[in-house]
C-alpha cells in the first residue's frame, strides 16, 4: 500500500487536473440474491424475482482534490452509490475506476470487538480498513490524542458511553487517511467541544488539495459550506451535476414543489 | 486464483489479529476462562469414555485416547461448519460497511478453532502417557492428515457460508447433517470392529465420509503405529482442493452482493 501511495504522489505532481474517480453508467439493482428458505425455493420455483433499481446509469468524473456533495431525497440511491464506490457492492452494469487511489468509507466503529480495549480496537479497525500494523502503530498516539477519552482507551469498549464510542471510531477513520474519503451523512458525534473538533478535522482533511471527498448529506448548509460541486440524484437518476450555487437552488425549488404538491 | 492469493497476502495479518482478538475477548471477562478450553474437551472425553467404554462395555485399546482423538477432529469440523453457515449474517456490521474478502472471515474463524484444537492436542499428550501409548515417529504423520482435514473443512465451509447468506433455514439442515455425520464417524466406536459382520458397510462408511476417514487415519498414527493410507489422503486432498476452488469462485462472484441481502 505504501508503494502505491508513493506512486500516486509522484504522478500527482505531474499533472494538476488528474482524474481521481470515474463512474461510468453505473446501474445497481437489488435482486437475485434474495432471502429465502429451502422450502420457499420449491414452492416459488420459476416465479419472477422482484427488482429494485437503485441506480439507473449514473456517470460522472471527479478531479483530484475536489469535494463533491451528493444530495437527493430519501431512497434516491445516495448511500448505495457511496457503498458501490467503496467496493461493498458490485455494479450490475457499468464500472467504477479509482485510478489506483486508496479509498475508505467513513463509518462509525467498523469491526469493533466490544470486549476488547479501545487500543486493541484501533488495530482491529485499522487493519480492516487496509492499513498495516506498522502504519497504525505510527499513528496510534495521534488517534488516542484525538479521540480524547482519557484512561478509557485501555478499558473494554463495552464500558464506553455512546459518545466515547463514536469519538474513538471517528478518530480512527479520520486519522488513518486515504486518498479518497467517502462520508455518509455528516458525522455529528460526541459533545459540543468534540463536535467542533471533528468538524475542524473534517475541514482539514477536506482542504488537503490532493484529497478527493464525497459527502452525502441532507444538510444543505453543510454541503454549501464544504463542497465545490454538487451531484443531485433523484430515484436513481442523475438530475444535475455542477457548481454548488447552480445546483442547490434548483434542488431546493424541486423539493419545495414536491412538498407543495403533497399538500 | 490470483485474486485469492493476493487477498490472502493482504489480509492474513488481519485474520490472525482478529482471531487473537476473538480468543482474547473470550477470556476477557475472567482470566480463568481459558480453563474452559481445557475442561470442556476433557469432560466430553470422560463422558463418552464412561458411557461407551463402561456402560456399553467397549474393549478398544487406549479407549480414552481413542475417543479424545475422535472428538478433537470432530469438534474442529463441527465448529467450522456451524460457524460458517451464519458467518456473514453475524458479521453484518462489517460486511455492510467495509470491503473485505469474505473468506477472510472464515479464515480468521478457522484460526481460533485451530488454536482450540491445538489445546486439545496438548491435553492428548499427558493422556497418552497416562494410558501408556508408545510415542513413535509415526505421530508426525498427523500433519498431512490435519492439512487434508483443514482444506476439506475450509472448502465445505466456504460453500456453506455462501448459501447461508440467502437460505434462512440452512442452519437446520446442517444441524441434522452434522448429527448424522457425528454418529456415523465413529467418534466413540471403531467402525471396522463394530461392523465386522457388514464389511461392505464399514468399507463405505470409512471412505465416503471424510471425517471418519481422517479420524481413522489419526488413530492409526497416534495409537497403532501404522502408516496412514497415502492414496486416501491424496484423494481427499484432491476433493478438498476442488471444493475450495468452487468455494472461492462462488464467493468471488457473489460476495459484493451480500451487503444487499442482509
Amino acid at each position: 500500500m505504501r508503494a502505491m501511495k508513493k506512486k500516486t504522489e509522484s504522478t500527482k505532481s505531474e499533472s494538476k487536473k488528474r482524474i481521481a474517480l470515474t463512474v461510468q453508467d453505473l446501474h445497481i439493482t437489488y435482486r437475485g440474491l434474495k432471502k429465502t428458505s429451502i422450502r420457499a425455493i420449491w414452492t416459488k420455483l420459476g416465479s419472477r424475482v422482484e427488482r429494485f433499481h437503485a441506480l439507473k446509469g449514473v456517470s460522472f468524473e471527479l478531479e483530484e482534490g475536489k469535494i463533491l456533495g451528493i444530495v437527493g431525497k430519501n431512497g434516491s440511491g445516495k448511500s448505495t452509490m457511496l457503498r458501490a464506490i467503496a467496493g461493498i457492492f458490485s455494479p450490475d452494469k457499468g464500472f467504477i475506476d479509482l485510478h489506483g487511489n486508496t479509498i475508505s468509507l467513513l463509518s462509525i466503529g467498523v469491526g469493533f470487538n466490544k470486549k476488547l480495549t479501545g487500543k486493541e480496537n484501533i488495530y482491529l479497525s485499522g487493519m480492516l480498513l487496509g492499513f498495516s500494523e506498522e502504519e497504525i502503530r505510527a499513528k496510534e498516539k495521534e488517534i488516542i490524542t484525538f479521540a480524547d477519552i482519557g484512561d478509557f482507551i485501555d478499558r473494554p469498549v463495552k464500558t464506553y458511553s455512546s459518545g466515547m464510542y463514536s469519538k474513538l471510531a471517528f478518530a480512527i477513520t479520520a486519522i488513518l487517511e486515504t486518498d479518497i474519503i467517502l462520508i455518509d451523512e455528516v458525522l455529528s458525534v460526541g459533545d459540543a467541544q468534540f463536535k467542533e473538533k471533528s468538524y475542524n478535522k473534517m475541514k482539514e482533511l477536506i482542504s488537503d488539495e490532493h484529497r478527493t471527498v464525497l459527502i452525502v448529506s441532507h444538510s444543505l448548509d453543510t454541503i454549501a459550506s464544504l463542497c465545490d460541486i454538487v451531484l443531485w440524484l433523484n430515484d436513481g437518476d442523475l438530475m444535475e451535476l455542477g457548481p454548488v450555487d447552480e445546483v442547490l437552488p434548483k434542488y431546493k425549488e424541486f423539493m419545495a414543489n414536491m412538498t407543495n404538491a403533497k399538500k | 486464483m490470483k485474486k485469492f492469493i493476493y487477498n490472502i497476502k493482504k489480509y492474513y495479518k488481519y485474520a490472525i489479529y482478529s482471531a487473537k482478538a476473538e480468543l482474547k475477548s473470550e477470556v476477557a471477562d475472567s482470566y480463568l476462562n481459558w480453563l474452559w478450553w481445557v475442561i470442556e474437551p476433557f469432560s466430553f472425553m470422560l463422558i463418552y469414555t464412561f458411557i461407551f467404554g463402561t456402560v456399553f462395555s467397549n474393549d478398544e485399546k487406549y479407549f480414552a485416547s481413542f475417543v479424545f482423538l475422535g472428538l478433537l477432529a470432530w469438534e474442529f469440523f463441527n465448529r467450522m461448519i456451524n460457524g460458517s453457515v451464519k458467518l456473514i449474517i453475524s458479521n453484518r456490521d462489517l460486511v455492510t460497511k467495509v470491503y473485505i474478502p469474505k473468506y477472510i472471515l472464515l479464515l480468521s474463524k478457522s484460526f481460533t478453532y485451530l488454536f482450540k484444537m491445538g489445546i486439545s492436542l496438548m491435553i492428548l499428550v499427558p493422556l497418552m502417557i497416562y494410558q501408556g501409548v508408545p510415542f513413535t515417529w509415526y505421530m508426525l504423520l498427523c500433519i498431512p492428515i490435519f492439512i487434508v482435514l483443514y482444506i476439506l473443512t475450509f472448502g465445505i465451509g466456504m460453500i456453506l457460508m455462501h448459501f447461508g447468506v440467502t437460505l434462512n433455514d440452512l442452519g437446520n439442515l446442517t444441524n441434522i447433517g452434522l448429527k448424522m455425520v457425528f454418529y456415523l464417524s465413529g467418534v466413540f466406536y471403531n467402525i471396522q470392529k463394530r461392523l465386522k459382520k457388514k464389511p461392505t458397510l464399514s468399507f463405505y462408511l470409512l471412505r465416503v465420509n471424510p471425517i471418519a476417514f481422517c479420524m481413522n487415519e489419526l488413530r492409526k498414527v497416534f495409537l497403532y503405529q501404522k502408516l496412514p493410507s497415502v492414496e486416501g489422503l491424496l484423494v481427499w486432498l484432491g476433493i478438498g482442493l476442488v471444493l475450495c476452488a468452487i468455494g472461492i469462485h462462488v464467493i468471488h462472484k457473489n460476495e459484493n452482493s451480500y451487503a444487499k441481502v442482509i
